[in-house]
């Protein structure tokens, strides 16, 4: 799997490691067991501090989708796999996002075809 | 002293020119340190101003070469050291003048054309090959081993401390620390990011072995070559007592860096095209890196790295003064810069400074930058003059191509104290009586000048 990230980009590194993991794994490019790059390895082939790449990975451990074992280093846990997809969070998360669109002037019918295309983009 | 001052400064000129020719490869998708893709990069009129500026960098050199000749000449020799820093700026400016001009243009023909690049940096990372980091590489016990050998100078003196006399133990320990440059640099170029254009993450893996195995082998041989340089200066400071086996050393050095950093990167060019082919052609991940440099230094707030690759990566690092931290380090090496800009000019200074020799009551004074000495009567055992200096070598002080002054180490003499003019072939001795120093050479700008000082001195003894 092949992470892009942006150097000049206003969303954090952290984050973009962390979205693009959730990519991966939502596409199938990393399996539940796969193992990650330690946070040293990954943080000098990006070029930047390892608290960073730590800082991606506590939050992957925290929701679950990467376990961290000390001897064998990162790797991708089946409990992010598992749980309430539609949690109140989602529901939140999915209603700003319309109602932004909403907002920029878009109608039901065009943010309905965007996002079937989206999702035609992660279940491809 | 004249020639090896002579080879310094062909050495200096010739560094300053080969960095100039190497900057005109195109390599990271730069030339003239201006983002161009490799297919733009082969456009005629490119060609065209990349060949003018060969031909500004061989004319610089050569314009170099030739006043600097001018030092053999009577009026230009003395003052050599003075008229050689003046040389070396401008030769520094030249160079700088040429690049920066070469850089417009190519920035000129960019706009004209309509060139223009993606300003989004994008760092892309095969996931299965950071995981292989650092597993290819070449043996870091090489480098560790240099690094031991290095100290065979300072053990050298630990078993034949007689030589301490003339080569403080201190010195010998200079090499072990610069030793320790190719090894951050070796773990440097293990880690480096390597490009992962392809989607098969196989040829993206087999491409960043290749490239981990050519950069650490690059560190390795670079520490080979200080190494040897630092052998090789020893000897020719224990043994041969030579400037010019000095120069030859120093020479050896940066012939063979130049030759390391040439070889790594046209390995790693071909490397890439070799597994990436028409990606990487293409430009691969080509960002306009102009965007990120700021009075020719890395300025990248976004970036957490504090010393990044030059715009050649293999020309050396950088520091990122948009960070804070390189803000410090740069502001500390500025000041550091300053301080051996005026130590530099103090030493100048001495160099042109004419000595004073005046008898005072019961005391001599002898006023000279920065080693100013005070005798007295009853510490001068006996004075004599002698028509040549034997062999030795300068401990702690200043040896021109006119003046030798300060501390110096002198077969059959010992430790003594120096202020001579050196194309004045009469010398007056003076015997102290302990022997730290344990004499004191001095004379005038002339023979006749030396003996009314000789007998100056005697009379005050006399008395």
């Amino acid at each position: 799997m092949i992470l892009k990230i942006d150097m000049t980009s206003d969303i954090p590194i952290y984050q973009q490691i962390r979205n693009q993991i959730v990519f991966g794994v939502a596409k199938g490019n990393i399996k539940a067991g796969d193992s990650l790059p330690t946070v040293r390895q990954l943080a000098n082939d990006i070029g930047v501090n390892p608290m960073t790449v730590n800082k991606a990975y506590a939050l992957l451990k925290e929701e679950g989708i990467i376990l961290i074992d000390r001897r064998h280093g990162a790797k991708i846990s089946n409990l992010g796999m598992k749980g309430n997809a539609f949690d109140p969070d989602f529901d939140q998360r999915a209603e700003l996002l319309i109602a932004e669109a909403r907002m920029k002037g878009a109608s039901r019918q065009d943010v309905k075809m965007h996002i079937l295309n989206l999702i035609d983009s992660v279940y491809e | 002293m004249l020639q090896s001052l002579l080879l310094i400064l062909w050495l200096v000129f010739g560094i300053m020119a080969v960095s100039g020719l190497f900057y005109k490869n195109h390599y990271d998708n730069q030339v003239l340190g201006v983002t161009l893709s490799p297919e733009h990069a082969q456009f005629p009129e490119v060609e065209e101003i990349v060949k003018r500026f060969q031909k500004a960098c061989y004319a610089v050199l050569l314009l170099s070469i030739g006043l600097s000749l001018l030092m053999l000449v009577q009026m230009f020799g003395a003052y050599a050291e003075f008229y050689m820093v003046v040389l070396v700026m401008v030769n520094f400016f030249a160079n700088w003048f040429i690049i920066h001009r070469y850089q417009q243009k190519l920035l000129a023909l960019k706009k004209e054309k309509a060139w223009t690049y993606p300003r989004k940096r994008v760092v892309a990372v095969d996931l299965n090959v950071a995981k292989e980091k650092g597993r290819s590489s070449f043996s870091a016990v090489w480098s560790w081993l240099f690094l031991g050998l290095s100290f065979g100078p300072a053990v050298f003196l630990m078993l034949y401390p007689e030589s301490q006399a003339f080569y403080p133990i201190g010195f010998s320990l200079i090499g072990p620390l610069c030793q320790l440059g190719p090894i951050y640099l070796y773990y440097q170029m293990r880690t480096r990011h390597t490009p992962a254009l392809s989607d098969n993450t196989e040829i993206n893996k087999a491409c960043a072995r290749t490239e981990e195995r050519v950069n650490t082998m690059a560190a390795t041989l670079s520490a080979l070559a200080l190494l040897t340089f630092w052998i090789l200066l020893n000897i020719s400071i224990v043994y041969l007592k030579n400037g010019l086996a000095v120069a030859l050393a120093a020479f050896i050095l940066v012939v063979a860096l130049l030759i390391i950093a040439n070889w790594q990167q046209g390995k790693i060019r071909a490397v890439e095209n070799r597994f990436f082919g028409a990606i990487s052609a293409g430009g691969g991940d080509i960002f306009e890196t102009g965007s990120t440099w700021k009075w020719g230094c890395y300025y990248n707030p976004s970036d957490y790295r504090i010393i990044v690759p030059k715009r050649m990566a293999s020309m050396g690092w950088t520091l990122n003064i948009g960070r804070p931290a390189g803000k410090a380090i740069g502001l500390g090496m500025l000041v550091s810069l300053l301080v051996l800009t005026g130590i530099i000019g103090a030493v100048l200074y001495g160099g042109s400074k004419d000595y004073r020799i005046t008898a005072n009551g019961p005391a001599i004074m002898i006023d000279a930058a920065m080693y100013d000495l005070t005798l007295e009567k009853d510490q001068v055992v006996s004075v004599s003059t002698i028509d040549d200096i034997p062999a030795g070598i300068r401990t702690n002080g200043y040896g021109g191509v006119n003046k030798s002054f300060g501390h110096f180490a002198i077969d059959g003499y010992g430790k003594c104290m120096l202020y001579v003019y050196n194309q004045v072939d009469k010398y007056i001795v003076l015997q102290l009586a302990g022997n730290d120093p344990g004499y004191v050479i001095v004379n005038d700008k002339s023979p006749e000048k030396t003996e009314q000082l000789y007998q100056t001195i005697r009379q005050w003894l006399d008395e």
